[in-house]
């Protein structure tokens, strides 16, 4: 054992420097935020509520009953009931156990008509069970909370569209799907 | 020799004591049966299967694509690492060939992957010994990161990201940059940690010479990752079979020597160093071009391929008819693919009927073959270095279990 380490044995000088440091970082700039009071906005494309688009056109949701998001489920919570009519698929029930949901997004992803999203509302704990089997009707209530919070005129999830994907690969719908105007309510200031 | 003849006059017996399911420094649930001779270890018996989920049945009822989001509830705070994993194997069954820029893109995320496993287990790790500092400041760092998956992404642990083929999404500019950022400033943090554990007598003292494994134990105890590495054993995937963008870029692979936990302590700081270069490599390196292969599988792949038409040439039934069997949309067989995730070594075993859906898959979990090390690990040693142990083998449960 050297002095130099007897020195640093006696005067604690490795517990000091970590104590320097400790110290320093207390008059640094603090990391945390103080939730709920300051929320931080999640990035574009984050994956939470999900929402049936309102089509600014008809004022109902738009999907066509294909199918797809209930097979492409990989946790099998999306349940879709239809009727046909010459030739021509009628959306009779939809619903989405968000419970058993994994936000994989691959429904979003997958919905050839953009009708689906997966919005970026993260908050929505409650206290029953019942709350969060969405049909069709509060999946298109989801969609008029997320949107009259939006700050933007028009949206366009990432995942209907994904970037460095190759267009071919993607049905027509999705190809020809251009942001969906949001109509913000004037507030009447008095 | 008084000590003894005390010990026979009290005849004193053996303690048998619960440590889990619910212990806080067992890393979720695993469950130890001690066997105590004072605060001596005589023998230590590990329970697993709390969180057992059965995610391998779970995949054989999904086609290989949908499975996918499965892999990230493996190991959950390194979802990225095991869904490149898994995209590996399932590459090589359908024989594609991810783009370069792809493999790039996954060799990054692997890599800050395993900085923030290796951080959450450096802030854990040293929480069960008593360092409190560390841990707050290795959750600063670990934000960062986490924050960039959820930029690329839309998700913050489960990402999804990798895609059979290629990538999901492209990485922004933005995301770049502020990796590039991260992986500047990422060292300074690194000598922060080691400033406040790596000398101090307490830690000294909790972690050398404990848990000491020789290399040839080890090895026949089937670990992998740092934590044999620790043993001096330079055994890593990565260099020996090499996937995505690893053969083209430059790093090390740290060895320790004793094989105690203040050494499996260095080799995973000496790897976040690793890590950190691999991840500006690749940064530097990063070509232009396509993200998913050509011949990737859609997001709707079918379950099962098309049925075979039979032409019936009997005079009585002159059409065609559809035979039971169908068309393999996979080539059948079975196979075996490793990779390197932040715990060691994660293998897919994979047995393939030829349809969409995998007949048998199989997970060599690195934890669930760690966890089975214990008992030779804590014999001898005392309870609170138990807790020790439990932290330098680094298991989630989530991923012995399934």
């Amino acid at each position: 054992m050297t002095l130099r380490d007897i020195a640093k044995k006696i005067f604690f000088l490795e517990i000091l420097k970590g104590l320097a440091l400790t110290f320093r970082t207390m008059i640094n700039h603090p990391v945390t935020r103080r939730y709920p009071k300051v929320k931080r906005d999640p990035f574009p494309g984050f994956r939470g509520r999900h929402a049936f688009v309102r089509d600014p056109e008809t004022g109902r949701e738009k999907c066509v009953a294909c199918l797809k998001c209930s097979i492409v489920c990989p946790s099998r919570c999306i349940r879709v009931e239809y009727k046909e009519t010459e030739g021509e698929r009628i959306l009779e029930r939809y619903e989405i156990e968000a419970l058993r949901c994994v936000f994989c997004g691959y429904c979003a992803e997958v919905c050839p008509v953009c009708a689906l999203v997966l919005t970026e509302v993260y908050e929505y704990a409650d206290y029953s069970r019942e709350h969060f089997l969405f049909d069709r009707e509060m999946l298109l209530k989801n969609w008029d909370d997320f949107s009259s919070g939006l700050k933007t005129d028009t949206y366009f999830n990432k995942f209907w569209r994904l970037e460095g994907i190759d267009i071919k690969r993607m049905p027509v719908g999705k190809r020809l799907q251009e942001p969906i105007p949001i109509k913000h309510e004037e507030k009447v200031t008095l | 020799m008084e000590q003894m003849e005390i010990e026979k006059d009290l005849q004193t017996r053996e303690l048998t004591l619960n440590m889990g399911p619910q212990h806080p420094a067992t890393h979720g649930v695993l469950r130890l049966v001690l066997q105590l001779d004072g605060e001596t270890v005589v023998k230590c018996t590990p329970y697993v299967g709390y969180l057992h989920r059965g995610t391998e049945k779970l995949a054989e009822n999904r086609t290989y694509i949908s499975a996918l989001p499965l892999m990230d509830r493996l190991d959950y705070i390194s979802s990225m690492s095991n869904d490149v994993g898994y995209c590996v194997a399932v590459e090589k069954l359908f024989g594609i060939e991810a783009p370069e820029r792809a493999k790039y893109i996954r060799t990054i995320m692997s890599e800050m992957t395993r900085i923030s496993s290796h951080i959450i287990w450096l802030a854990t790790h040293a929480l069960d010994i008593g360092a409190m500092t560390v841990f707050l400041y290795s959750f600063r760092e670990r934000e960062w990161l986490i924050d960039l998956f959820e930029m690329t992404c839309g998700a913050r642990l489960t990402v999804s990201y990798p895609r059979i083929g290629g990538v999901r999404c492209d990485v922004s500019r933005e995301f770049l940059d502020s990796l590039y950022k991260f992986t500047e400033e990422f060292p300074k943090r690194i000598e922060e940690y080691e400033t406040l554990i790596d000398q101090n007598r307490i830690w000294l003292q909790r972690t050398k010479g404990i848990g000491v494994i020789s290399a040839r134990d080890a090895v026949h105890c089937g670990l992998t990752g740092p934590t044999l590495r620790g043993s001096g054993v330079s055994y890593d995937v990565r260099k020996h079979e090499p996937y995505d963008a690893y053969p083209f870029v430059d790093f090390e692979v740290p060895v320790g020597e004793n094989g105690d936990v203040y050494d499996r302590y260095r080799c995973r700081m000496e790897e976040l160093r690793q890590s950190n270069r691999i991840i500006r490599q690749c940064i530097e390196k990063m070509p232009d071009g396509p993200i998913l292969a050509d011949d990737a599988p859609d997001l709707d792949m079918p379950p099962e391929g098309r049925k075979r038409l039979i032409p019936d040439m009997s005079l009585s039934h002159a059409c065609i008819s559809l035979s039971d069997e169908c068309e393999h949309i996979t080539p059948a067989g079975e196979f075996y693919s490793p990779t390197e995730v932040p715990k060691g070594e994660l293998g897919f075993y994979i047995v393939s009927d030829g349809s969409g859906m995998p007949y048998r898959m199989r997970f060599r979990s690195p934890s669930f073959v760690h966890a089975a090390a214990l008992p030779r690990l804590c014999k001898g040693h005392m309870v609170a270095d138990v807790i020790a142990l439990i932290g330098t083998i680094d298991i989630v449960l989530g991923e012995c279990d399934r």
